[in-house]
Order: C-alpha cells, then structure tokens, then sequence
C-alpha cells in the first residue's frame, strides 16, 4: 500500500503539477489546539494544507492515504543539528562544519548543505522534514558562522532559509586562542559594539525575506572580524544564538541580550533550568537535548533530564536539538530528536509541550514560524503508525511542501537486501 | 595526594598481591586462571517481597500476563499466577511490567568518566596505547567507582556491566564485571563466578593508531590479523610449555603477563570481547579463532553481521549491536538499525550494547528502535523476544546465564519493576533489585544514590 500510494505520489509529480492529496481518519495534531482532531481529514493542495476537517470531504481526484485513526503530525523539526554538512564524521574531506579561514568571518553553511547526504535520507525516513544547520566554532572567536534553515524535500536542495541567525560558542576551553571565558564575553560585546558604532540605516523588512541564492543578508564578506555577522543581530532581523551550557554563562548571555537590546537564544543549555527565571524574563529561548544528564564538561555538571519541564514552566520557549552532543547525535537527527523529546515527557514536560519543542517552538524560535496543519499552513507533515515520541513508532509517510517524499533510507535498502541472508 | 594516603595504598596492594596467588595456588589453578584483585563485593541483606499482578517477560522468550513472582533470600522462589504468599511484603504490580534486570557487556565506566578534563586527554585510562598488544592490563585496576555513569545505570535498571579496556590496541586485555552499586573501589562492585572477559579489537581503530609516527604496531587490516596470529602462535608455546612442566617434563617458563592472558584464551578460560565492524573484518577474526582452535564469545558493535549471520552461528559467536550507532567512520558506513531483528531471525545469539554511559541508559530503547526498523522491512519480533537482547543473551556472554538474566526459580533476584513497557520511552525503572535486595527506589528520591564527585556540586543527584 505504502510504495503503491508512493507510485502514484511520483507519477502525479509532474513539474509545476498541483497535486491534491487527502489524509483520511488522522488523529490530527493541529498545534493550534492541546488536542488532535479525531478522524480528521486533512486536505493538501499545490504544497499547501486548505483544510482540517473531522470527517471532512475528499477532494475528486486526490490520492487518499488512510491514517487508520493514527497519529499525524507537522513534519518534525530539528532544532540543532548537523546534517547535511556531515558525511563520515572521522573524515574532515567529508565534513562541511567549520571554517578554517584566519581572515574571513562567518561561514554560511546554506552554501555547504547536501541533501543527496545518508544522514538526510535517515532523518526524513524519521519524519524530520526541517532542521537547523549550526557551524561548528570558526578561526574567528567566539564565532561559528551562520546557521541556516533546511527543508528535507527530496534532491540535493534541501536550502529553506538561509543565514537566520548568528552563531556563537561561549565555555570552559571552548577558545584556546582567547582563554578565559571572561574574554571570550568581552570579544563578543566588542564585536557588537563595533557592529553597532558602523551600523547603516536599517534595511527595509521586505528585501531581507527569503533570500535564496543570492547575497547573504549579513553583507558581502570581508571587512573586520564580526561586523557584517552581526548587524542582522543589532537590527533585530536575525537572532543571536550562542551555545553555551553554564549557568553563570546563561546568565551573562541574559545580561548581553537586555545590554544590546537583541534577540539572544542558548543552545545546549545544559544549567538552564538554573537561570529559569532571568531566562523566563528576557525571553530567550532554549534549546536543548532532553537526553542529557552526564555533563561532558565541568560547564555542565548540572545537566538533568528534566530540564525541559522545568524551563517551560517557568515560561521560557523550548526546542529540542542536539548541538555538542555524542559522537552519533548528527546521525540521529530524527531518532534522536524523537527520543529527546519523548524523554522530555517522561521527565514532567506536558506531551502537548515537547510536540511544540519539535514543531512550532523551533521554526518560531529561528524566525520562520509555521509548523501547523492550518488551513494555509506549508504541508509539511507525517502519517505515524504510534505516537511519534516512541522510538517504536515508524513514520509511514513524509509530506513535505505537498508531495510525499522518500521515507525509505540507505538503512532500510541494505536491510532488505540481506534480509533473507543465513 | 598525601604521602600517608600514598603508604596506606601500597600497603593495600601488597595484602592483595599476597593474598592473591597463594588463595589461587591452592587451588592448582592455571597461571591464566588466577585473579590478583579479588572481588569484595557483598550482596546486602534481601527484601523479601511477592510482585503481584504484572506483566512479566523472563528474559528467556517467555511472558505471563497478570504474573507474580516471589523473592526470597536474595533469589527468585516462584513465579506464575495467583502465588500463595508465605509472609512477606506485598508489591502492587498491576499494570505495571517486570523483566530481569538489564546486562550492558559493553562499558567504560569508571575509564572514560564523565566530565572529561585536560587528563582524559592526555593520558586516557580507557586503554594502555604504549602498544598494540596490552594483553597483561586488567581494565579494573583504573576504574574510578565514583563515576555517576553507574548511578545513572542502576536508576534505569542496570543490574550488571561489564567493563571493557578500549579498543586501540589489538590485544586489550582483561574486563571486569561490576554491580553498579556504591563503593568505595571497584573492588566492592565486582562480580565473580562468570567467565573471564578479554577485550581484543580488529580494523580501522589499531591500524590507524599504529600508522601514526610515534606509535609501536601494524597500519592495515592485514597486519592487524597477521599481528594476532603471530601472538596466538607464541601464546600456544607458552602454553605448551607450562603444560609440560606442570606434568614434570621440561622446566616451567618464566612468567610473562601477556602470554599468559593469551593462553587463557587458547584454554578456553579467558573470554574474547571483538571489536570488529566489517563482514570481512569478522569473517577473518572467525577463521583466526578457528584456526587456533578457541571460541569468540561476542563480535562487538558487529555493524556489518547482519550480511553474515551464518558464520556467526556456525562459530557459536554472539553479536554485540547498538541500534543507532552508524555512519560515524569508513568502517561503520553500512550499520542498520535493523540487525539485531536480523540476526534473531538468522538464529545469531544478539544483545544491545552501550559503548556509551549515555546510551546505556536506554539499551532497552535501543531494542525497541532495532525492532521497529525489523518491522519497516516485515520482521516483526515480540516483546518477549527483545527482552533477550538485553537480558539472558548477554549473560550468556559473561558465562552468567545460570544466575542472571532469567527470571526462574533459582535465579538470582536481579529484576526490575518497570512503570509500564520496558520498551517505552515513558516507562521508568520504579524498583531495581540486586541479589534481591532494592538498589534503586524511584518512590524514594532522597534515597537516591550519588557518587562522592556528585556530592555537593548541586546537580542532579542533590
């Protein structure tokens, strides 16, 4: 049934095509409501859902998938991640992550990105149909570069927003070229205090929206260490986003952010749930990796699982990625997204809650928004066969932008091979 | 370090080295055979208690739904419905699921000890890298007991770990089974009674450690088997050698650490743990073991068995896997979620493995993804198949299958009651039992364990 409505998803994908496709008997999460809509259908039309429906009308001529009373969802999203710049992560000609350029600020992974990559294939076969693609720490510190937006439809461009924010690494031996992290506090309130002092008139709000393709929104590259980089931050298009996991970092990554006036999110926050309340009132988002509860370093002795449920109580908007995490975390992005999240619940977060720290709350947080099935929302969604927070449960069809996408892996084809081998 | 603490340690070691050898003379033992560093482990007094009402899965493939079982002097008395109870607590289980406690026979607890700092780095005690063949180390000589990764173990019902030196030389050397318990040493964790675990490894982790310049040891594959022949073949003289002396022809050879730990292996009395990922890898670790005559108990991480099942049955090796460990390096490219579902069906002894403090945490998690990845692909394997995974299989490997890792009459009462499916990401371990006794007890956070380094750092274990 799955490859047959697979078939009839491809020979239907004509270029510039509409295709019209009804989900039937969905236990629907909208997102807009704690509750799914029972039985609901979900109709899809030229990359876009027009309605959420219980026990609404098909649509002449769509390809019906029958969800069998199961859960549906928004496509999952990644909060942090790596793929698409990772190949084989023990071989730096296969790794896209970091700069190595001494001159140069920045590196805009949106140029580096590979659908074509396995770790993509997994991921999407996961039910992950977007994610953000962080850099890993640049020559120009406490700078990484500029992370980018990805949207796991089928093909190698896999690019959905480009440089949506700026990347910064903030802890204990993070920098050896600076040393303290005092220092390395004071070379990023230099780096947004020159920004600031060489600022331009702001740019109009509508020639900064989705540029793909053509010049990075920060500026051509060049010029001093961090000033380009960072007047998206100070203009308040672009957050700032710094990975960072003590709680006196937390703290100091509070004070910047109320200091400068700018948007601040902390990646990795390890000692969040520590600075709940200054967090809470700052408004900076978290995002984290529920499964965390053995630090790496001293910067995360307080690492807990319940770090989530804490935060979100405290009124602070979590997501779920997985930046400095295992050896495997990037490929893993939707397993491991799946397992955080569920671990989240059974460590106090509301279930209703971890669903929005793998939907909404990331798109939100990174500037994007959506991540609904709403009328006019981007059809990005999964069919599940369990709840998607189990690692039990198989996504058994990913939708994204209106067409049904691959959900087979690499994974699933080499099992199939030897399946049968003795 | 004081130099008191300092003379009070030697002096330690020295009743050890004598106690040691002298209890193992007596026993006519072979040199490979004696243990210098006895355990001092001692289960605690029992809680008797009778589980009613769960959902029980043996570990051994079978279930009861609604079951009972009876904990009595550490061990397991009974177990079926509507069990007469001779006196002891009571335990309300309905709704709730009982397995045998979780065995993870990959670790390095206590090695690699989180938070890492400039010292791991420089000088890592996960394994002795001055060359490839490290074959006279015991790994349990430099576990640090106060590692939280056993904490964190036991609260998600680990009963039993063993832990393994890592896998840079091709000669390891010797493992530890522990309790993840409290004490002072690993000394006061360690189980006894099982077979002797040694750790060997294959591909690209030794080769790529020997072709760095100022490292001692072969730089490809081939030298890397043709390196453990070559130690197998002096092993086998040796061995040759004490034997005879021992039955009064020629004289006995001096003592040498790492002959004689190969020796265990040719005898049969030391157990080889192979970390091994491609099929070809595996195929000439098989050929090698056949070759002088011994049995590899378990090929570690195994990424590629599933293209080779039966030389793994054939062997009678089992296959140690992770679900989601894949893509990472070369020799890891072709790992699938699905091969533990795949080497059950293939008739392969399988269990989960961790390799990871975090991960360890969750091996019956990691079961539920390999099985949901059989599912994509139409193998469906049930609950009480999985469980094996993680219970009796592994047992098998560390020569405890008839303690631990079933739950039977006569069994140790290593169990743990789980808040709903063991399989769930939302179930919690809410009682860990050890020898009978209750380790861990979700009901009683302040009763929660912590290690020293926890204490008053204001993480979670406060």
């Amino acid at each position: 049934m799955r490859i047959l409505v697979s078939l009839l998803a491809l020979a239907l994908a004509a270029p510039a095509a509409a295709q019209t496709i009804a989900v039937i008997h969905a236990d629907a999460w909208t997102m807009d409501a704690d509750t799914p809509v029972r039985d609901a259908t979900i109709v899809i039309e030229n990359g876009r859902i027009t309605s959420v429906a219980a026990g609404g009308g098909v649509p002449n001529g769509a390809t019906v998938i029958d969800a069998r009373g199961k859960p549906v969802t928004p496509g999952l999203v990644n909060g942090a991640t790596q793929i698409g710049l990772v190949e084989i992560a023990g071989s730096p000609d296969t790794s896209d992550t970091g700069s190595a350029d001494e001159r140069n600020p920045g590196n805009d992974v949106s140029r580096a990105l590979n659908g074509n990559s396995t770790l993509v294939g997994l991921a999407r076969a996961d039910g992950i149909t977007r994610a953000l693609i962080f850099p890993s720490p640049s020559r120009q510190a406490p700078f990484s570069g500029e992370p980018a937006l990805a949207r796991l439809r089928d093909g190698v461009d896999i690019l959905d927003k480009p440089n949506v924010g700026v990347y910064a690494v903030i802890g204990g031996g993070a920098w050896d070229r600076l040393g303290s992290r005092g220092v390395q506090w004071a070379a990023l309130r230099k780096a947004l205090d020159e920004g600031k002092r060489g600022l331009a008139p702001p740019l109009p709000a509508d020639k900064k929206k989705d540029r793909k393709g053509g010049a990075p929104a920060g500026g051509p590259p060049g010029g001093r260490p961090g000033e380009e980089l960072i007047r998206g931050v100070l203009q308040g298009h672009v957050p700032l986003a710094i990975q960072t996991n003590r709680e006196s970092d937390i703290r100091q990554a509070a004070a910047l952010a109320s200091d400068f006036g700018i948007r601040v999110i902390v990646v990795g926050g390890a000692e969040a749930w520590r600075a709940a309340d200054v967090l809470a009132a700052t408004k900076i988002d978290v995002i984290l990796d529920p499964v965390a509860n053995l630090p790496f370093s001293f910067d995360q002795l307080g690492a807990r699982q319940d770090n989530a449920a804490i935060l979100t109580k405290a009124g602070v908007r979590v997501a779920v990625g997985q930046a400095g995490g295992a050896i495997h975390a990037t490929y893993n992005a939707g397993m491991g997204l799946r397992e955080g999240a569920g671990l989240a619940v059974a460590n106090g977060l509301p279930y209703i809650d971890a669903l929005r720290a793998v939907t909404v709350n990331p798109l939100a947080i990174w500037g994007r928004g959506g991540g609904t099935l709403a009328p006019g929302a981007d059809a990005d969604l999964v069919v599940w066969d369990g709840d998607p927070l189990e690692p039990s449960t198989i996504a058994l069809h990913v939708i994204v932008e209106g067409r049904e996408a691959e959900s087979r892996s690499r994974q699933d084809r080499l099992a199939e091979r030897y399946r049968d081998a003795r | 370090m004081s130099m008191k603490r300092i003379g009070l340690l030697a002096a330690i070691g020295a009743i050890l080295c004598t106690a040691g050898p002298a209890g193992a003379q007596r026993q006519a033992s072979w040199p490979w055979q004696q243990d210098p560093f006895p355990s001092r482990y001692h289960a605690p007094p029992a809680d008797d208690m009778l589980l009613r009402g769960a959902t029980i899965l043996d570990g051994a493939g079978g279930r009861i739904d609604g079951g009972d079982i009876l904990l009595r002097g550490g061990k397991i008395v009974a177990m079926g419905k509507n069990l007469a109870n001779p006196g002891v607590r009571e335990v309300d289980a309905r709704g709730r699921w009982i397995t045998p406690g979780v065995i993870d026979v990959h670790t390095h607890n206590g090695t690699f000890v989180l938070p890492l700092t400039a010292i791991d780095r420089e000088a890592s005690d996960v394994s002795e890298v001055s060359t490839p063949n490290a074959a006279d180390t015991w790994i349990e000589t430099a576990v640090n007991a106060q590692d939280m990764a056993f904490d964190r173990a036991l609260a998600n019902g680990v009963t039993t770990t063993q832990i393994l030196p890592g896998s840079t030389p091709i000669f390891a050397g010797r493992s530890v089974v522990v309790k993840p318990v409290r004490g002072a040493t690993v000394w006061d964790m360690k189980v006894t009674g099982g077979v002797q675990g040694f750790k060997m490894a294959c591909g690209e982790n030794p080769k790529s450690w020997g072709a760095d310049d100022d490292n001692e040891g072969p730089t490809s594959r081939q030298g890397v088997i043709s390196y453990m022949r070559q130690e197998f073949l002096d092993a086998q003289r040796y061995k040759r050698a004490v034997e005879q002396a021992r039955a009064g022809a020629g004289t006995m050879p001096p003592r040498d650490l790492k002959l004689e730990a190969v020796a265990g292996i040719l005898a049969g009395d030391v157990r080889v743990n192979l970390h091994c990922y491609r099929a070809g890898d595996i195929a000439a670790v098989l050929a090698v073991a056949k070759e002088f005559g011994f049995r590899i108990g378990a090929i570690h991480h195994a990424t590629e068995a599933y293209k080779i099942p039966g030389l793994l049955r054939e062997a009678g090796t089992c296959a140690a896997v992770w679900a989601d460990w894949w893509g990472f390096k070369v020799e890891a490219q072709d790992a699938i979620r699905a091969e533990a579902p795949l080497l059950e069906r293939a008739g392969v002894c399988v269990m989960m493995h961790s390799d990871s403090a975090n991960d360890g945490q969750r091996l019956n998690i990691a079961a539920a993804k390999a099985a949901a990845a059989g599912r994509r692909i139409g193998i469906d394997t049930p609950a009480e198949t999985m469980i094996k995974w993680t219970t009796s299989n592994p047992a098998k490997l560390l020569g405890l299958e008839k303690r631990i890792g079933t739950l039977a009459p006569g069994f140790e009462a290593d169990i743990v009651l789980w808040s709903g499916d063991p399989f769930s990401i939302y179930s919690r371990a809410d009682l860990v039992l050890i020898g009978g006794a209750i380790a861990w007890d979700r009901s009683k956070p302040r009763a929660e364990p912590i290690s020293d380094f926890e204490l008053g750092r204001g993480g979670i274990g406060q």
